[in-house]
């Protein structure tokens, strides 16, 4: 396997599909050497220890993402009071009804976390809903609150600035200090209005 | 015990970092300075990245319960008694005050760190105000120390993962034009002024988020260079054109906005080999 540096401490490999994210996390942060492991939808990453300019030895990759039906389900309260409801039913020609119809019947997936401390981009988002990104990001947005933009939708851990479109707001909690992030790669997440 | 009387600008709990969480999204944090903060803590006899008060601006203490000592990254050495203050200024971007025992706020995701963004670590997740009352520990003794960060010329780059992604000229550009550090930093990254680094032609920004390091340059669309900082998130979207080495990133860090830098390419085995001599020094 053949990866790139990404400086004197961390290694880079791009995914091959099929990989099973949830167990190659496993796997990685069992291996020698390795301080932390970050794995994005296309890449993972290996933050070493020591600094080594021997070349790091990946473990065997497990393949059978999807079909080892690991991972936990979560459902999710939500309240559709999202402040951007109006301007994506406008940018998707749907009503707002329709837009929050389709939004909670998708059953999600935790392709990765990143960006915060528990956020977890969960896809794919029904295609009807794709849009990109907020024009103008907002400069905060607050903790708890439901967005989407491209194929993800995603709660906001804690109190940040954000460019997501709001869909809605959870007062279930996805991080904290004692027990870490609730999502974890390889989950599933249902949004059930409340 | 220390009471904080005043601050100006900003001071926050900083300490060697927390790693092992960032599969979570919880960047590694840690002192901007690490080998500042090792300063400050060996001329007490302190472990080198025991927790300690990461200061750029000013800040004024008392003393409160007990003699302490306190040491400072300028160099600085007080005897402290009951009732007394003491005020610091800072000379760098960051400069470290330590007391004698280490600062005993609770550990959090392992480490004492603030995380601003979050809320969490140091003293309750925030910058000091007055008022503030740190707990001193009891930090295992060591013979003490006096340590230097020698300034260099130039701060030592490695090629980035992405550097196939931009043209041949803004390679040059990052080592043989000046930059200067902007008005736009934190710990999150530092904003640079200077020639726009820029893409092969048809490189768009894909988006895709992709893993991030400490110290790592990122390019923006329009050609601007961050320097990834200690709290950088995890993941992000944009090209990695190099990495400071991590022999510099403390060097890095001591610049103020307006500062010139001078960046020089090294070889990744050369950045490893002056990181280990270096780490031994400092950490050890």
């Amino acid at each position: 396997m053949i990866d790139t540096p990404i400086g004197e401490f961390a290694r880079r490999i791009e995914l091959p599909h099929g990989v099973d994210c949830a167990r190659l996390l496993d796997r990685l942060r069992k291996s020698p050497n390795v301080a932390d492991v970050v794995i994005t939808e296309t890449h993972a990453c290996v933050h070493l220890v020591t600094a080594d300019p021997k070349p790091f030895v990946w473990p065997p990759l497990p393949l059978g993402r999807g079909v080892t039906g690991g991972g936990r389900e979560h459902r999710i309260s939500i309240r559709y009071d999202g402040e951007d409801l109006a301007e994506i039913a406008e940018h998707t020609s749907l009503s707002k009804d329709e837009v929050i119809a389709i939004h909670q019947e998708g059953i999600y997936e935790v392709r990765w976390l990143g960006f915060l401390p528990g956020f977890a981009y969960l896809g794919d988002l029904d295609p009807r809903l794709q849009l990109g990104r907020r024009k103008t990001p907002r400069n905060r947005v607050p903790k708890g609150a439901v967005g989407v933009a491209s194929r993800f939708t995603g709660i906001y851990p804690h109190a940040s600035p954000g460019g997501w479109h709001l869909v809605g707001t959870t007062s279930e909690s996805v991080f904290d200090v004692a027990t870490g992030a609730r999502f974890a790669l390889g989950d599933r997440i249902r949004f059930v209005a409340s | 015990m220390i009471e904080i009387e005043s601050v100006q600008g900003n001071a926050t709990i900083q300490d060697g970092g927390r790693a092992g969480h960032m599969h979570e999204g919880v960047p590694t944090g840690g002192a901007l300075v690490l080998e500042h903060l090792a300063c400050a803590n060996v001329l007490l006899g302190n472990p080198p990245l025991s927790a300690a008060i990461e200061v750029s601006g000013r800040i004024e203490f008392r003393a409160r319960g007990s003699a302490l000592h306190v040491a400072t990254s300028t160099g600085q050495f007080v005897s402290m008694h009951e009732g007394e203050t003491f005020s610091f200024r800072s000379q760098h971007r960051a400069d470290y005050v330590a007391i004698g025992g280490g600062i005993d706020v609770p550990s959090v995701l392992g480490g004492k760190g603030t995380f601003l963004h979050g809320e969490f670590g140091g003293y309750l997740g925030r910058g000091l105000l007055r008022g503030d009352r740190l707990p001193i520990g009891n930090v295992q003794g060591r013979s003490t120390k006096r340590l230097a960060l020698v300034q260099t010329d130039s701060i030592r780059i490695v090629i980035g993962p992405d550097a196939a992604r931009f043209r041949e000229d803004a390679i040059q550009t990052l080592a043989q034009n000046d930059f200067a550090i902007s008005r736009a930093l934190d710990r999150v990254g530092t904003r640079l002024l200077g020639s726009p680094l820029l893409r092969t032609n048809g490189d768009g920004d894909t988006g895709t988020s992709m893993p991030m390091v400490l110290g790592a340059i990122q390019v923006t669309a329009s050609g601007e260079a961050i320097v990834l900082g200690p709290d950088h998130p995890t993941t992000g979207g944009y090209p990695l054109i190099a990495t400071v080495a991590r022999v510099d990133i403390g060097r890095f860090h001591l610049k103020k906005p307006g500062d010139v830098v001078r960046f020089r390419w090294v070889e990744l085995e050369e950045a490893v080999r002056s990181y280990h001599e270096h780490r031994a020094y400092f950490f050890d």
